[in-house]
């Protein structure tokens, strides 16, 4: 069974990603499961989406714990624990991260040594990136080796289907372009093992205990404690002040920001708190000496 | 036979329109949302011919949903969890109307505390209203399920309305090869809805959902819906051997999974059953004789076809996704029922509580829940029953609750 | 005259067509059959009869926990047409699913047009002004085609008469028995329905039999929501001799505490306006509820607010006649 996971952010159209890449198996005459992993995340927050393929019928459920393959979307999120984008990763697993650095540069910095390619991002700016969901599902296509260009393709038009000619087109040229890029790796990734009940170890089960009423129960005896909650991670864009063209206002950042994440400081100044900042960048519309500009946060 | 990738949301609505559902009453609640968008869709496209409107709650849209069934016209809705448990008033109350329907419910865990993600505690609150239950596995069983719970709750000796229960996130968001039914066969199958004399309209007054005064007479008012829904089983019997002569695809009161010749079987309802099929398949390749056993039906209870399947295991591990407090999984309680005092039955019951919102049951948790159950068979007690839970994830428990309570959590967990 | 009233006051007879301008215009068919177990002298029964004689017998009453609901116990029911019983908080639901699923049936041809329901909600105060309000307020919403009876005995009176949303003040109830009675004010359900601007709102009482009458006509001409609410002496819960019911309605709408209006296209009209309204004592002292502002001594102070109110509603109308 292959067993791909597709990681990338809210609004990078990684459900999409996974139903191409699902869809194309199945014209292949592949049994197939793909879902997305929603949760409370908004666009701009880590998500994920997987797709089991397999040639009998698939009785596996869940999220995929050891998978054979792992496509990244957005780099930035390699290194960031809470995405889980390198959770169950084992020697034979095959990294895709959609990045303009090289593989080289991110076997170093993963220090990782199973097989690593990138997909080289085209634009610099986060549209670039936004879709890049047909052109990983392309190169996943590839790198498992028994989808054909054509079932690809048939899986692109249909999974787009409803979104206009000028798109179905746009997409179908880079999940094809990604898909030839990748021909030097085809068949890269391998099908993983189904378990064997020999090897299962035994679950570490513990007997619950019995705790108290205020601690069992599911509520909060603290204040504030969400700034535990580093959104920060969310932003492609990052809002940047230039001090000197500040007039001090009546801090329209600060007043408009959703998210409380501008504070001022002692010296009458706003301050962005990076940490939590989402990158919606209201700020940069509203600030009216307009000494807010939006940079890509890979410039940052 | 063409089959197409779509999710168990999707395949529920398809079930909605191959019925031909003319009246939908909805209210969105996640993971179910998807459903109703996707019949809204179809009706703003002119592809299907039926009125959709949104009330106000899920305990007016049951409300409208018995009331238009009561007047003639075949019904369809879907809900979640805190959904159904808003409804629950008029979820007991409209079985009485004898007025049937189809109601969607795609599994989701109720609060406290709040969660997105499913379980069974949810529909097993509708458990005792008089709704039959159909549970589901796959995404074609949704489909299939909603067709066959129209013919079933619509049969003039059952006239009782269906709720179909799918796993919320791994059937509603899942996508699955399902093979939809061309409609005339599905027409073929599920003719046109015969309200018989249930109907309100001019010249045939009908009052519908009286008070009865008296214990005797109420008592008979409810005995006839259980006496309908016992029928039903046999009903049942009936319309899916029907359904499996016209589509292919049998779906059995109760499903037996490699059970024939097992020692130990699995006993548990929903899509994590494929999990526990899988467990059977590796346990029985390491050599073990392992069986799942899946009631479809969970009312009426098939007893006696588990009876029939259950005679001379070893032992049975339950896998309840639910939990009465104070109590523990419902199916072992009702298993426990069904088999007790007759000859020839498992002796040990081993029940687990898992899968609570949305909590992954790993495979080796399958193997070990076999071991345990083997172990007890060996021995001759069954064990308590077993909350699972691992030591990590009791850690990453204790983590949280440091922040939710700041510095206060000395002398309060162990 | 047949409550101390002049007939239909002339500017809102001129643009209504009616075929009920006296009593003996009034039908004498007594649709609802008798047999109920509604207590002797009910002023909602007495409501409710005269409204079926208009509304007719091709009628589904969806209804709602409440007295009422008893008016069917099998085999029983008072009714020629049909009738449903709900829930306390949704019967206008209910009448949504039977209006939706007449309206199906009928662009099917499953059903003929004179097969067709007039689909009427029938609740008591407790359901209409509180449990049963978001399922009000959802199908005026929807624009549902559908009529809405409330039968306001001012409290929770099938289980005993208990506070309600709309008890008015200081009457004494099962759970509001100290020395001021109910504390809270009785809620402006007029206002609140004609809020959702529906195609009409009422308010009547069988006391009055020739406007409550007219109105019903009215409603039954209309299309879209339509609401009426019947003041509904209670000799039970309102502790007073049953023989005095139609005497108590008079007196509530000659001392002015019940206004009858109804609201169409934006506006509110008042259609029997007392011409000299007497002392809202002369309603008061006739009900056993709110025989604590007289005995052991009269309560000045509660009697003055309540009088106040009254008048403050009425100069308030006279102003926007000004106006």
């Amino acid at each position: 069974m292959y067993r791909i996971r597709f990681h990338g952010r809210g609004g990078q159209g990684m459900k999409t990603a996974s139903r191409i890449l699902g869809s194309a198996f199945f014209l292949q005459g592949y049994e197939v499961q793909d879902a997305p992993r929603y949760g409370a995340e908004r666009r701009g927050a880590p998500i994920f989406a997987y797709v089991r393929a397999a040639r009998q019928a698939i009785q596996e459920r869940g999220i995929i714990l050891e998978p054979d393959l792992v496509i990244v979307a957005d780099d930035s999120l390699v290194p960031m624990p809470a995405a889980g984008v390198l959770q169950g990763i084992m020697p034979r697993t095959v990294l895709l991260i959609h990045s303009g650095e090289t593989p080289e540069t991110w076997r170093h910095r993963l220090n990782i040594a199973g097989p690593l390619l990138t997909l080289p991002a085209e634009a610099a700016a986060g549209d670039g990136q936004r879709f890049a969901g047909a052109a990983l599902a392309g190169a996943a296509a590839r790198l498992v080796g028994v989808i054909t260009s054509s079932a690809l393709e048939r899986a692109v038009q249909l999974e787009l289907a409803g979104l206009g000619r000028e798109i179905v087109s746009a997409n179908l040229d880079q999940a094809l372009a990604a898909y030839e890029r990748m021909a030097p790796e085809a068949g890269r990734v391998s099908e993983g093992e189904v378990f064997a009940a020999a090897a299962c170890r035994r679950p570490d089960w513990v007997e619950l205990p019995l705790d108290e009423a205020d601690a069992a129960a599911a509520a909060i005896h603290a204040g504030a404690t969400s700034v535990e909650v580093r959104t920060g991670l969310w932003r492609t864009l990052r809002p940047v002040i230039d001090y000197p063209r500040c007039n001090r206002c009546w801090w329209v950042c600060s007043e408009f920001c959703p998210d409380s994440a501008i504070r001022v400081n002692a010296g009458q100044y706003p301050e962005i708190d990076y940490d939590h900042c989402k990158g919606c960048l209201i700020c940069v519309a509203q600030c009216p000496a307009h000494a807010i500009s939006a940079v890509p946060e890979a410039q940052a | 036979m063409t089959r197409t990738l779509i999710t168990g949301n999707a395949a529920a609505a398809w079930g909605a329109r191959l019925a031909g559902a003319e009246y939908v009453p909805a209210f969105p609640i996640t993971p179910q949302t998807e459903i109703i968008e996707t019949l809204a869709g179809w009706i703003d496209a002119g592809e299907m011919d039926c009125r959709l409107v949104t009330l106000e709650s899920e305990h007016s849209m049951i409300t409208a949903a018995g009331a238009a069934a009561s007047t003639g016209v075949r019904v369809f809705s879907a809900t979640s969890s805190q959904g159904l448990l808003y409804a629950m008033e008029m979820i007991y109350a409209v079985p009485g109307y004898r007025a049937p329907f189809v109601l969607v419910n795609v599994s989701r865990g109720v609060q406290t505390p709040v969660t997105l993600e499913p379980d069974h505690n949810d529909v097993l609150a509708a458990r005792d209203s008089g709704f039959l239950q159909l549970h589901c596995a796959t995404c074609q069983e949704v489909l299939d399920s909603i067709l066959i719970a129209y013919r079933l709750a619509e049969d003039h000796r059952v006239r009782l309305p269906a709720l179909v229960n799918l796993d919320g996130f791994y059937l509603s968001f899942t996508r699955e090869p399902v093979e939809i039914p061309d409609p005339a066969a599905a027409g073929r199958f599920l003719p046109p809805y015969d309200p018989e004399s249930t109907r309100f309209h001019a010249g045939e007054p009908v009052s519908q959902g009286v008070a009865v005064l008296g214990g005797a007479y109420y008592s008979y008012f409810r005995y006839q819906q259980h006496l309908a829904a016992q029928r039903a089983l046999a009903v049942y019997d009936e319309v899916a051997a029907e359904f499996a002569q016209q589509f292919g695809r049998r779906y059995d009161a109760v499903e037996a999974y490699r059970s024939e010749d097992a020692e130990i079987v699995f006993f548990m309802i929903g899509s994590f059953s494929t999990k526990a099929k899988d467990a059977v398949d590796r346990l029985r390749e390491a050599g073990q004789a392992v069986g799942l056993v899946r009631p479809r039906l969970l009312r009426p209870f098939p007893a006696e076809a588990l009876r029939r399947a259950l005679e001379g295991k070893k032992g049975v591990a339950v896998i309840d996704q639910n939990l009465s407090m104070g109590m523990g999984g419902v199916l072992h309680g009702e298993l426990a029922a069904a088999l007790y005092g007759r000859a020839g039955m498992p002796p040990v019951l081993a029940s687990f509580i898992g899968g609570l919102g949305g909590r992954d049951i790993a495979a080796e948790e399958f193997c070990e829940m076999a071991a345990v159950t083997r172990r007890a068979c060996t021995e001759g007690s069954t064990p308590p029953p077993r909350l699972l839970y691992t030591a990590d994830e009791l850690r990453q428990m204790r983590k949280l609750q440091t922040v939710a309570h700041a510095e206060r959590m000395e002398g309060k967990t162990t | 005259m047949e409550s101390g009233f002049l007939e239909v006051p002339e500017e809102m007879s001129d643009e209504t067509i009616t075929v009920y301008k006296h009593m003996k215009d009034l039908p004498s068919s007594r649709l609802l059959g008798a047999g109920t177990p509604m207590c002797a002298g009910c002023g909602g029964l007495l409501a409710i009869h005269q409204i079926y004689d208009i509304l007719g017998e091709k009628t589904v009453f969806v209804n709602a926990a409440g007295c009422m609901t008893l008016l069917t116990v099998y085999p029983h029911t008072p009714f020629r047409g049909s009738w449903l019983y709900t829930a306390m908080a949704s019967a206008p639901a209910g009448a949504q699913g039977v209006r939706d699923a007449l309206d199906v049936q009928l662009a099917r041809g499953r059903i003929k047009a004179d097969e067709d329901l007039q689909v009427v909600v029938l609740t008591g105060d407790g359901a209409a002004y509180g449990m049963g309000m978001s399922s009000t307020s959802g199908a005026i919403e929807q624009g549902l085609d559908f009529i809405y009876v409330c039968y306001d005995n001012e409290g929770y009176a099938n289980t005993g008469q208990q506070s309600s949303p709309a008890t008015p003040h200081g009457a004494r109830t099962s759970t509001s028995t100290g020395a001021q009675g109910f504390g809270g004010y009785k809620k402006d359900l007029f206002a609140i329905w004609a809020a959702h601007r529906p195609a009409y709102v009422a308010t009547v009482i069988g006391t009055e039999p020739v406007d409550l009458a007219r109105k019903i006509e009215k409603a039954k001409g209309l299309k879209g929501p339509r609401l009426i609410i019947a003041l509904s002496p209670c000799p039970t819960g309102w502790d007073f001799d049953p023989r005095e019911t139609v005497e108590i309605g008079h007196l509530a709408v000659k001392t002015g505490i019940w206004p009858l209006k109804e609201y169409e296209n934006g506006k509110v009209t008042h259609t029997r306006p007392p011409s000299r309204r007497a002392p809202v004592e002369e309603y008061l002292e006739k009900q056993g509820r709110f025989a604590h502002l007289f005995h052991p001594r009269r309560n000045e102070a509660l009697l003055a607010e309540i009088q106040a109110r009254v008048d403050d509603y009425w100069a308030g109308v006279e102003e926007s006649h000004l106006t």
